[in-house]
């Protein structure tokens, strides 16, 4: 079985820090991880290629050349192979032009299933994944907290989706794009010591826009259909509040409050 | 006149109205033209408010199939020209929005939460990096401006009732997705937080005697939420989590026991009549949005407070 599993590295965004007085975002520089989602859908297919090795586990990230190190780190992780999607032209893509370019190059390689992440962390649209299925012709799911590893293979996965009010099991056709989110807990597994410093330039492809025959005009923000203007911190409007102890002039002031605004029906 | 498509989501259908009230800000009230897409057998309220309503014959698509339901908003797109499609933001909704954007070849924003109309451009709203920022989005290109809208986000006021022309589509989908539904079974939350006019949340500071709350809620006739710090500790379930990684609730009374009011909680408070907060210290930032701060023990506060309501009502 293939499985390809389409992963993006993003800002850690505990490091951002809000000045909020300046509104302002510090913390350009911030750590770069693995979207968590994606760690979880990649953790699972590595659990599948573990009881079957003839299971092929390719990772695809579209992103800038700075995340090479971390996509090595992946290979390292008994990946068959890495594949970097990266063009100083495909900076400022949106959805609509990343997952055009994801699926380009996809088509081209042999898959059975696309697993991805549900959302990332700093756009968290959702989009890609949806987007890329359709580029592919292809069913796709949100919300996957769990895959049954028995009924999985290249023919067919079953799969639970979490929402408000249930839970839900879906069969799907293969080949499809499966949508992971961390609620379903994979973890991925450390690197062995020895393949720590392991050498895998071999593993680990390069793939320009010139490779995928993407013209300028077509891709980054002059092929966008949304650009982000400006980014600013959330801020809220400050009531006159009125401040009380727990005593009983306290209790009362609430008592009355809740009374009067009919939240106390006797 | 602008044509504004709005999607109603069968599993969350008293929300659709509010979407009238995105389109209202982006072209201002009563300067457009209205068509909401529901299914036949959903319950529809929506005549009125609506100047068209296009209602999905029974057995031309699957409720639950995102691309046949896409086939058919393509379908109606090329034959009205929508200005803008809304959808709603729901498990549904963002699946079909991405789909139906990349077919349309136009841009889309996720999870919008405010437009600030500009007179020549608008600025579509919406959180981003977990809430911890807001970003501004211009739509470019001549497709219609797609958005998919947080739930609860936009409260609509109903205007005058309007002469609702009512259309039954009836021409069979092309594509359908090859995904059954083979069980479903309830969560074990089934309360929705986001139904419930009164929200009784606790945080970090009740986590001893988070099970207090209940009871609260119940004399209040209300529901029990939760910060995520709670989520994590596994004290609370997810389904309750308020914010940004979480739901975003308007209930009319939102009672803050012990929560802090970190930006990404913040992130899921939206047009909430009062607020009573109960915390040790009074500058906790949630303090400051409340309408009533009780500076003091919340396990202490709960007990008297239950206390007095008990008398009350013997
Ligand atoms: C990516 C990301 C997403 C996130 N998403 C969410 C989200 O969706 N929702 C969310 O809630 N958080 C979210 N968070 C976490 C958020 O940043 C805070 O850590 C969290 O909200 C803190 O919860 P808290 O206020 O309950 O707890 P704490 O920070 O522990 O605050 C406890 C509060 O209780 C008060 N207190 C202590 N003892 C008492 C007492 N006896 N009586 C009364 N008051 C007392 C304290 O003064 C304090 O204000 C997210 C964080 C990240 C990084
Ligand atoms: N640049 C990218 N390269 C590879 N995968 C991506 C990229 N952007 C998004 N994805 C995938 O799409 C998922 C959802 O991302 P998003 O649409 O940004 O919320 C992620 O979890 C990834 O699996």
């Amino acid at each position: 079985m293939n499985i390809i599993c389409v992963v993006k590295f993003v800002p850690d965004v505990d490091s951002i820090v809000c000045d909020v007085e300046n509104s302002t975002l510090t913390g350009k520089n911030a750590r770069v991880v693995l979207n968590p989602d994606d760690a979880c859908a990649l953790a699972f297919a590595l659990g599948v290629k573990a009881g079957d090795p003839d299971c092929f586990v390719e990772v695809v990230s579209m992103g800038p050349m700075s995340v090479r190190p971390h996509m090595e780190d992946l290979v390292r992780l008994s990946v068959d192979r890495g594949t970097l999607i990266s063009d100083p032209l495909f900076k400022g893509s949106d959805t609509l032009v990343t997952s055009a370019v994801l699926g380009r190059y996809i088509a081209t390689r042999p898959f059975d299933c696309l697993l991805t992440g549900n959302r990332s962390l700093d756009g968290g649209s959702a989009h890609v994944p949806v987007q890329l299925a359709e580029t592919l012709g292809l069913d796709q799911m949100l919300g996957i907290i769990r895959i049954d590893p028995h009924r999985f293979d290249s023919t067919r996965a079953v799969f639970e989706v979490e929402d408000e009010k249930t839970v839900t099991t879906y069969e799907m056709a293969m080949p499809g794009v499966l949508s992971v989110t961390r609620q379903s807990g994979y973890k991925l597994p450390y690197v062995s010591l020895s393949d720590m410093r392991r050498d895998v330039s071999d593993e680990l492809v390069i793939i320009t826009s010139q490779d995928l025959g993407f013209s300028q005009t077509e891709v980054g923000p002059a092929g966008s259909r949304t650009k982000v203007v400006k980014t600013y911190p959330q801020t809220y409007e400050k009531k006159d509040r009125h401040i009380v102890g727990t005593d009983e002039e306290g209790i009362s002031y609430v008592f009355n409050f809740l009374k009067q605004k009919g939240f106390l029906v006797r | 006149m602008k044509k504004t498509c709005i999607f109603q989501d069968t599993e969350k259908t008293e929300n659709t109205t509010d979407l009238l009230e995105v389109a209202d800000r982006i072209y201002g009230p009563g300067q457009f033209e209205s068509h909401a897409v529901l299914f036949a057998d959903s319950f529809d309220r929506l005549c009125g408010s609506f100047h068209h309503i296009i209602r999905v014959a029974e057995g031309i698509v699957d409720r639950y199939d995102p691309r046949g339901i896409c086939d058919i908003l393509e379908n109606l797109h090329k034959k009205s020209g929508f200005d803008s499609i809304l959808i709603p933001g729901t498990s549904m909704g963002q699946m079909i929005a991405p789909r139906l954007a990349k077919r349309l070849q136009t841009g889309l924003v996720a999870g919008v939460t405010d437009i600030k109309n500009q007179g020549d451009h608008i600025e579509i709203i919406r959180p981003a990096c977990s809430g911890k920022i807001l970003e501004s989005v211009l739509h470019k290109g001549d497709g219609p401006l797609m958005m998919s809208i947080r739930p609860n986000a936009f409260a609509y006021t109903p205007g005058d009732s309007l002469q609702t022309v009512v259309f039954a589509y009836t021409e069979p989908v092309k594509s359908c997705s090859a995904v059954t539904r083979l069980h479903v079974r309830k969560n074990q939350h089934t309360c929705d937080i986001r139904d419930s006019d009164v929200l009784i949340a606790g945080g970090g500071g009740v986590k001893e005697s988070f099970s207090k709350l209940y009871g609260l809620a119940e004399a209040l006739n209300g529901t029990v939420a939760a910060s995520r710090k709670l989520v994590d500790q596994g004290i609370a379930p997810r389904s309750i989590q308020v914010g940004q990684s979480g739901k975003t609730v308007s209930p009319k009374l939102y009672m803050a026991l012990g929560i802090h009011g970190s930006m990404q909680h913040m992130a899921g408070l939206r047009q909430i009549e009062s607020v009573i907060s109960v915390n040790t210290a009074v500058n906790a930032p949630v303090c400051s949005l409340s309408d009533i701060v009780v500076q003091g023990d919340a396990k202490e506060f709960i007990d008297r407070l239950m206390k007095k309501i008990a008398v009350y009502r013997s």
